[in-house]
């Protein structure tokens, strides 16, 4: 029963070049990912990079590049990817823009998680450590979801305030613990501050699905996350289950921020400032936000760990601080353009 | 009378606190019915049970012939449209993102946009007069053009009900008439069936078909304006001793506040 009639038509797809602008951070990406296998403490040509791959020799070049450069070019783009998504997930699910993984207390949970793995159990292997990571962040996500939604229905607003909590709660244990014990602190600095380095590609293939699913709940979930960012009797006025999308947005930003804090330990940032620049770019719908947000954080993320390796050559500086101080500086930047 | 929506033996409780008891109402399709009553009353919470988003305790409301206890989320969605009370959106959100989410219970997964919902939003847009608004973003409108965003989205949900809760809260009186206005088209030329709270007896006696008074959790009295409007029963419902005349251009009851007659800041010394 239309109002009225009207000639002009609506543009269904709000701002133009959309596909432009997602075709040409795809190959921002691809040219990032090559620059990864390519450059650091050692550059190597095109043509040795495709030789690696395809008919490995076991020279030291091919080692390098397969060994050690290959994981983290797949790595880096997963992991910007996924905490772009989880990202845009917290801050809707929050109704809070200055909101992130982090804020939540999950690479928090991680971090105190890997702290009593290495302390109790003497744990030192990556893979042992990322195991712990994952199921620190797991059990947090639990936590905080259970508290914000122990209280009859869960509001944006609890999210936060549980979420802030126990971020403050488990830094300080992992504070507390590793000032007490130095030995410790030197074997995990190197996974606390994030990093893409020295990870074997099988740690990136067994966070790919946790990242493939996340992503796929939160794309399934597009049309009611849009509407999560209005109040709550206007969205269930529209027949939004706010309890089972609020769950569903729980348990996908526990799986992104999971693999990712399992695969690179905390990258900070990266979940605060990516959607912040989706939105500049695409505007408020999630389905755009979801997509723009994943290319965003893999440019951003891939981009950081080249940096990462110049920065102090020639060691190498942790890509969670690459991220952190390039995203505040980026965050500024977007706060006073907004402000203009 | 077709009945749009009936209430039967209605009780609604906020943990230990009863906030409405045994309400029994029908709401007629295709009029305009307003419920008015002092802060506290209940009023809101009717309304808001209307489109079950509180719980009863007891009793039932029904749509036409279903309760709405059987109704699935979206489709009850389809039926009866809400504009809460203060709704919140943010700032950077754009009038036609806005707008679009009134479709939302009429898409699935597998039919995400159709030709539908882009006419549905079209017309909402040109029947509330926002469209050139559209690119607009929400923080940068007045206050009097936000409340007609919210009201176009509440229209694109295409309902046969709208559920309006006090629409013309913070603005000022000539947006106040202009959003009234503008309801009171969406029932005469298209045959809405409107439910709206308002605090403001005059604007309720002047817009409703059928008024609905409500005290302490309960009705008190139902009927049209020229029936409610008598200086007894609002001092009874809402404390206050007034005189009614006639508003003479709209030759509807219209009501002139003398005194406070139950002083809720404490009364001045008698003499």
């Amino acid at each position: 029963m239309p109002l009225a009639s009207s000639n002009t038509s609506i543009r269904v797809p709000r701002r133009i070049g959309r596909h432009a602008l997602f075709s040409g951070l795809a190959v921002l990406l691809l040219i990032l990912m090559y620059l990864s296998l390519a450059i650091g403490y050692r550059l190597y040509s095109p043509a040795e990079i495709w030789r690696a791959v395809t008919a490995f020799d076991g020279s030291e070049a091919h080692v390098v590049i397969r060994d050690l450069r290959l994981p983290r070019a797949l790595m880096a783009p997963l992991v910007g990817a996924a905490l772009g998504i989880a990202g845009v997930l917290v801050q809707t699910l929050s109704r809070n823009r200055i909101a992130s993984p982090d804020t939540l207390g999950l690479n928090a949970g991680a971090a105190f998680a890997v702290v009593m793995a290495s302390g109790l159990f003497g744990v030192a292997s990556l893979p042992g450590l990322s195991l712990a990571a994952a199921a620190g962040a797991l059990a947090t996500s639990l936590l905080v979801f259970g508290l914000a939604a122990a209280a009859g229905g869960i509001s944006p607003l609890r999210i936060v305030l549980v979420g802030v909590t126990f971020a403050g709660l488990f830094d300080s244990f992992v504070n507390v613990v590793l000032t007490v014990n130095e030995t410790m602190l030197d074997q995990l600095l190197f996974w606390l501050a994030g990093s893409f380095a020295d990870r074997k590609l099988s740690l990136a293939l067994n966070g790919l699905p946790f990242v493939l699913v996340g992503g796929g709940i939160a794309f399934y979930l597009a049309r009611s996350l849009d509407i999560l960012q209005t109040d709550d009797s206007t969205a269930r006025g529209l027949g939004v289950p706010l309890g089972v999308v609020r769950g569903l947005s729980f348990v996908a930003v526990a799986l992104l921020s999971g693999a990712s804090v399992a695969m690179a330990g905390p990258v900070l940032f990266v979940g605060l400032v990516v959607p912040h620049a989706a939105r500049a770019l695409v505007g408020l719908e999630h389905r755009l936000q979801i997509v723009a947000a994943a290319l965003v954080g893999a440019v951003y993320t891939t981009l950081a760990d080249i940096v990462a390796r110049f920065v102090i050559f020639p060691r190498e500086a942790p890509v969670g601080a690459v991220t952190a101080i390039v995203g505040g500086c980026l965050l500024l930047l977007l706060l006073r353009r907004r402000a203009a | 009378m077709d009945k749009a929506i009936s209430v039967k033996a209605l009780t609604i409780a906020y943990g230990a606190a009863t906030a409405i008891s045994a309400v029994d109402l029908d709401i007629a399709k295709g009029k305009v019915t307003v419920l008015a009553g002092p802060n506290g009353c209940g009023k809101s919470t009717l309304l808001r049970a209307i489109r079950r988003l509180h719980q009863p305790k007891s009793g039932e409301i029904r749509l036409g012939d279903m309760p709405i206890s059987g109704l699935k989320e979206k489709e009850l969605a389809r039926h009866i449209g809400l504009l809460a009370q203060s709704p919140s959106a943010p700032d950077d959100m754009s009038v036609e993102e806005l707008v679009r989410l009134g479709r939302y219970p009429h898409q699935t997964m597998l039919q995400p946009w159709s030709a539908a919902d882009a006419d549905a939003i079209q017309a909402a847009m040109f029947g509330t007069g926002v469209s050139h608004l559209a690119e607009r973003r929400l923080g940068s409108l007045s206050g009097g053009q936000l409340q007609r965003v919210w009201i176009a989205m509440v229209l694109a949900q295409e309902t046969d009900i709208i559920c309006l809760d006090e629409p013309v809260n913070h603005l000022d009186m000539a947006h106040q008439i202009d959003c009234l206005d503008l309801v009171g088209r969406l029932n005469r030329e298209h045959g809405r069936t409107v439910v709206l709270v308002l605090h403001d007896l005059n604007l309720a006696a002047r817009y409703a078909d059928r008024l609905v008074f409500m005290k302490d959790g309960s009705m008190v009295a139902d009927g049209a304006p020229v029936e409610l409007m008598r200086e007894a029963l609002i001092e009874d419902v809402f404390g206050i001793s007034c005189r009614v005349i006639e508003d003479p251009v709209h030759n509807r009851p219209l009501c002139i506040p003398i005194r406070n007659s139950s002083p809720r800041f404490g009364a001045a010394p008698a003499a």
